[in-house]
């Protein structure tokens, strides 16, 4: 398998031996990701598909991909349903993601900003410790901090899932990694001009990074909506878990009614997705950045 | 439906305690003197405010329904009182339910397994009933001696029994019919008789052996059948390894090895296949009851055999129970029990979800007649359940089911096995007795 | 927990390190440092992400060790001082936790060992396939990452259903091929890890081959010219020219992935509930039961911090495996 990185006309036009080649490598290339596509998207297709079946398509032999007969009994059961409260599940993780993803950036620009352009003594120290939390595994932390949520009377409310990971290191470097990014003569200039730091800071340097926020907002969202281990264990009731939680709950609560199932799954997945299909330049290439070591 | 308490003597109590209800309200009393801890007086009505109640229970399969047919009922009957339902598969129940209670955040009202009383009263997870028992007029006399005593830890009642269930044996009837086989076996002998007669049938594997959920069960009960028992009742060590046990455990690997059962079944396979006609006789719970009935297929439900020296059967059984709560709200306290009253004495509609109504008077009213789980209610007085050990549900789970799977499993012989294990968990009950200060 | 220390993929716990933007700022750093500020100036700044950060990352962290020192059961009033206890009996093959905790190492060790290499080299592939300009790149791209988006939660309860033993389409399309068809994925091993193993380079696969998708367009057009000028076959042009360009991303791709895998809950806990008999049970899953549904807190974690010595180690590994070539590219 050939790496050529065509990056210019110019250059694809320099290499004239393997013209006639090409068409066919093109071909073959096309071949084989329309396979990995289709093995891609398959799955998904007929999640939503089986989400149309009745009770007893969804269980059939042989599996259908075209419902017959197309139903929203699914949906409607579920919906209606008393102990799986979908709408509800659906509404508290769109809380939970939209206050943590707007509390991540906020702290996460507003650490970045000093540590990107100002001395001070500790600034080190800060650095470092954020970096190595980044060795720290996530599970040293969970037993604790459901200690701690429990003792701040969070459990089973909504905050136990939007405060307790705010803190993010991952969004205090993309931030810096940023900030270090702008020409620094726009700041000079403003300090030339006698505004204090924080107006430099919210006046100069924000609005510039509105497409950085954007991104580690997005990120942000799309972590949060995703959380499954915590919620499932600081999030009881139904009136409160958020969806991954409450799929989870539908799924124990209806080892065969595969229809549910995926009805569920769909409710949970429509929303990333459609973020997905609109904004996903920005989250490659958040995702892409975040691994470029400069 | 029969009452516990006549109409009459009903109405002497709602009387008798308006009256006290006025007594002290006169007096500049509170309604009730609730010490944190425990349940307060229940004086059988309930005329406060309206109140929200928060219900707990682990009604997943097919007996939810007949739940929540039962909540509606009490909430269409009473005007101030709004049970809400919380359903949680029972696995997570019981993580659940003392983080909840722990954190102040329990509900107001539940059922849980009678072998887990013990667990959650020593973590004072949940308060004493003694008086609602009392108000309630249950006595020994109602249930059997062994739901009774279960039911009490350190002197104290701690559940309300709604229910028994215990594990039958369901055999296809159509199997037995090929097979020759008019009566449900009933020993040794008539059932490895009868499995040979299916075999020779044509049905080659009639009898699954499963390696995880319920063979632990069917272990006990040939423990029991055996006259062993699991646990000291001082909660102090495991005793399943007893030869007893290694009879009852060996018994059931020779089921695969005389090829009734294959080998490596999968969790929930052995009940799959009984659905689905594959295999002629399988023992689970009678919660199953319903799934079946509504499968379709042609089944009938027994005891099971006594293949020890007298019959014994694992049993649990559902029962209510007053979580403690951070700030006792007096209408709340008062309108739970109100509902837990309700819901014993309307145990016999339960009955429609498979289970054995507990209390003798409800089961003798005729419930239980034209259902399945009829001839298994007659076998009450075989049906055995686990001590009141704090922490014995855990134990069980980290040490005699791995036993049993592993046995059946063929990975260790039974006496290796189940003595491995024993010793596990006798550490463990040791340690939970320091815990737990029993 | 997720945001606080592994962010994008909290899911599977992986690791975004971060850029560290050497190139053109060095020079912005030192004219940002002559720029006057207050001394508290800095530390309002950091305030609000610094007290989360103390209040949920430093200071679990250093209850975790705490609570592993004791006999802790937060149900009860009792939590006794036991010292090394709970460590010593994670290694003494008499205790009560020694068999399950290891047994579920060993599950953590078994889908590392296979999805790590799986998922270090497909996304290779995949990458390399679509380092091209050709119709409809961008759109391959968004649908091999599209499963990412999706969160665990969807992704275990879809494949459960599509890998059942009776009515699932990865049977029955088996059997149409003339393969077993009726291969228990979720309830026997070594189906299980396949099944496992498999679900996890789907979902992930996309987001590892962005990540070099990215890396491999920055390699420069010229280095590739003058290996084909010096006559270099497209292996050798794969081996000389890529691969070392690679590198960097290499080292941090493969620290994500490790630790992804080594924190792997969900896929168990949804796809097999960590059976048959436990043996898919992974180390944050056994942690997780023992400290939260077994309320055994400082069981749970002394092992939480035996796993992370491991993990630690891991990464040293890692981490001198990829130094010591990029010395050596450093001599040449």
């Amino acid at each position: 398998m050939s790496a050529t990185a065509v990056k210019t006309p110019e250059r694809r036009s320099a290499d004239k031996s393997g013209s006639t080649k090409r068409p066919a490598r093109t071909i073959v290339r096309l071949v084989v990701l329309i396979l990995l596509a289709l093995a891609f998207i398959s799955p998904l297709i007929f999640m939503v598909a089986t989400s149309f079946k009745t009770r007893a398509d969804a269980t059939g032999i042989p599996p259908t991909w075209i419902p017959n007969p197309f139903t929203v009994q699914a949906y409607e059961s579920i919906l209606g349903a008393t102990g799986t409260p979908v709408v509800q599940w659906f509404a508290n993780s769109m809380v939970a993601a939209i206050a943590n993803s707007v509390l991540v950036v906020i702290t996460a620009s507003l650490a970045a900003y000093p540590l990107a352009r100002m001395s001070f003594k500790g600034k080190n120290l800060v650095f470092g410790s954020i970096v190595a939390t980044l060795l720290i595994p996530p599970v040293i932390l969970i037993i604790p901090n459901y200690l701690i949520v429990g003792g701040l009377n969070w459990l089973n409310t909504l905050v136990a899932v939007i405060i307790p990971t705010a803190a993010s290191a991952f969004g205090v470097f993309f931030m810096r990694q940023f900030f270090l990014s702008l020409p620094i003569e726009l700041e000079e200039a403003a300090v030339l001009d006698g505004t204090n730091r924080f107006q430099i800071f919210t006046k100069i340097v924000l609005p510039l990074a509105k497409p950085a926020m954007a991104t580690l907002a997005l990120l942000a969202f799309l972590t949060n909506w995703n959380d499954f281990l915590w919620p499932v264990y600081v999030l009881f009731s139904p009136e409160v878990q958020t969806l991954p939680a409450g799929l989870s709950t539908l799924q124990s609560a209806n080892a065969v009614r595969y229809d549910l199932l995926m009805a569920g799954a769909v409710i949970a997945s429509v929303p990333v997705l459609l973020l997905f299909v609109f904004l996903q330049r920005f989250i490659i290439e958040g995702v892409s950045r975040s691994g470029v070591k400069g | 439906m029969s009452r516990i308490v006549s109409p009459i003597r009903r109405r002497a109590i709602a009387v008798a305690a308006a009256a006290a209800a006025t007594a002290l309200a006169l007096t500049g009393c509170g309604a009730g003197d609730a010490t944190p801890g425990t349940a307060t007086e229940f004086t059988g009505e309930y005329d406060g405010p309206k109140v929200e109640l928060s219900y707990w229970n682990g009604f997943t399969g097919g007996d939810g329904p007949f739940m929540e047919q039962l909540v509606k009922d009490f909430n269409d009957e009473h005007d101030n009182i709004a049970v809400k339902s919380n359903t949680i598969r029972w696995a997570d129940y019981y993580q659940r339910l003392p983080a909840a209670v722990t954190a102040g955040k329990g509900p107001d009202v539940g059922v849980m397994h009678l072998d887990q009383l013990a667990t959650n009263a020593a973590r004072q997870v949940i308060v004493p009933v003694d008086s609602l028992a009392d108000t309630l007029e249950l006595t020994e006399d109602d249930f059997t001696k062994d739901v009774w005593d279960a039911g009490v830890y350190d002197g104290k009642r701690y559940g309300i029994p709604l229910d028994v269930h215990s594990l039958a044996m369901y055999y296809n009837t159509d199997h037995f019919a090929k097979a020759g086989i008019t009566e449900a076996p009933t020993d040794k002998a008539s059932f490895e008789d009868a499995l040979a007669k299916l075999k020779a049938a044509g049905y080659a594997t009639p009898f699954w052996m499963p390696a995880l959920w319920p063979s632990h069960l069917m272990d006990l009960s040939l423990l029991w059948q055996n006259g062993g028992e699991p646990y000291s009742k001082d909660g102090s060590k495991a005793t399943f390894d007893s030869q007893e046990g290694i009879d009852a455990l060996t018994w059931q690997t020779t089921m695969i090895q005389d090829g009734y059962s294959p080998r490596d079944v999968a969790i929930d396979a052995q009940y799959v296949a009984f659905k689905n006609g594959e295999t002629s006789i399988t023992w689970d719970g009678i919660w199953q009851i319903n799934d079946l009935k509504d499968s379709g297929l042609p089944f009938a439900a027994a005891p099971i055999p006594t293949i020890g020296d007298e019959a014994a059967v694992w049993a649990n059984s559902h029962q209510f129970y007053l979580p403690r709560q951070a700030k006792p709200d007096e209408n709340k306290t008062q309108a739970a029990q109100v509902f837990i009253a309700w819901m014993s004495e309307h145990s016999g509609e339960w009955a429609g979800s498979g289970m054995i109504p507990a209390r003798k008077s409800v089961r003798e009213s005729g419930v239980l007649d034209d259902t399945l789980q009829g001839p298994i209610a007659d076998t009450i007085d075989t049906m055995r359940f686990l001590p009141p050990i704090p922490g014995v549900g855990t134990v069980q789970a980290e040490t005699l089911e791995v036993a049993v799977s592993s046995a059946v499993l063929g990975k260790a012989s039974p006496e290796v096995a189940l003595k491995t294990e024993a010793k596990k968990a006798t550490q463990l009950m040791e340690k939970n007795l320091k815990s737990f200060g029993g | 927990m997720s945001a606080s220390t592994t962010d994008v993929t909290a899911s599977t716990g992986s690791v975004a390190a971060p850029p560290s933007g050497r190139a053109a700022s060095g020079r912005d750093r030192r004219r940002a440092a002559k720029l006057d500020h207050a001394p508290w100036t800095p530390w309002l700044f950091l305030a609000p992400y610094l007290i989360l950060f103390i209040a949920f990352v430093i200071l679990p962290a250093l209850l975790g060790l705490w609570i592993s020192f004791h006999s802790w059961d937060y149900t009860l009033p009792l939590k006794p001082f036991v010292g090394l206890d709970n460590y010593a009996s994670l290694f003494q093959p008499d205790s009560v936790n020694y068999d399950s905790f290891w047994t579920s190492m060993r599950a953590t060790g078994i889908f590392t060992l296979f999805s790590v290499p799986l998922l270090l080299v497909i996304p290779l592939f995949v990458a390399l396939l679509m380092n091209a300009k050709f119709p409809g790149r961008n759109f391959f791209r968004a649908v091999y990452f599209a499963p990412y988006v999706l969160g665990v939660a969807v992704v275990g309860v879809l494949w459960r259903y599509l890998l059942d033993n009776n009515i699932g389409l990865v049977n029955y399309y088996l059997g149409m091929l003339g393969l077993p068809s009726d291969t228990a994925w979720t309830t026997s091993v070594p189906a299980a890890w396949v099944a496992l193993i498999g679900v996890t380079v789907w979902w992930t696969l996309g987001f590892n081959a962005v990540i070099y998708l990215a890396a491999l367009q920055d390699i420069p057009v010229e280095l590739y010219e003058a290996a084909k000028m010096d006559g270099a076959t497209r292996t050798q042009q794969f081996w000389n020219v890529t691969i070392p360009g690679l590198r960097p991303i290499l080292t941090f791709v493969t620290l994500i992935t490790l630790i992804a895998s080594a924190n792997m809950f969900g896929q168990s806990y949804l796809m097999t509930q960590g059976g048959p008999n436990r043996q898919t049970r992974t180390a944050i899953y056994q942690i997780t039961e023992t400290g939260l549904r077994n309320f055994q807190m400082g069981d749970a974690a002394a092992m939480s911090y035996v796993l992370t010595v491991f993990l630690i180690l891991l990464s040293v590994i890692v981490f001198w495996l990829f130094r010591e070539r990029k010395e050596k590219k450093a001599k040449v």
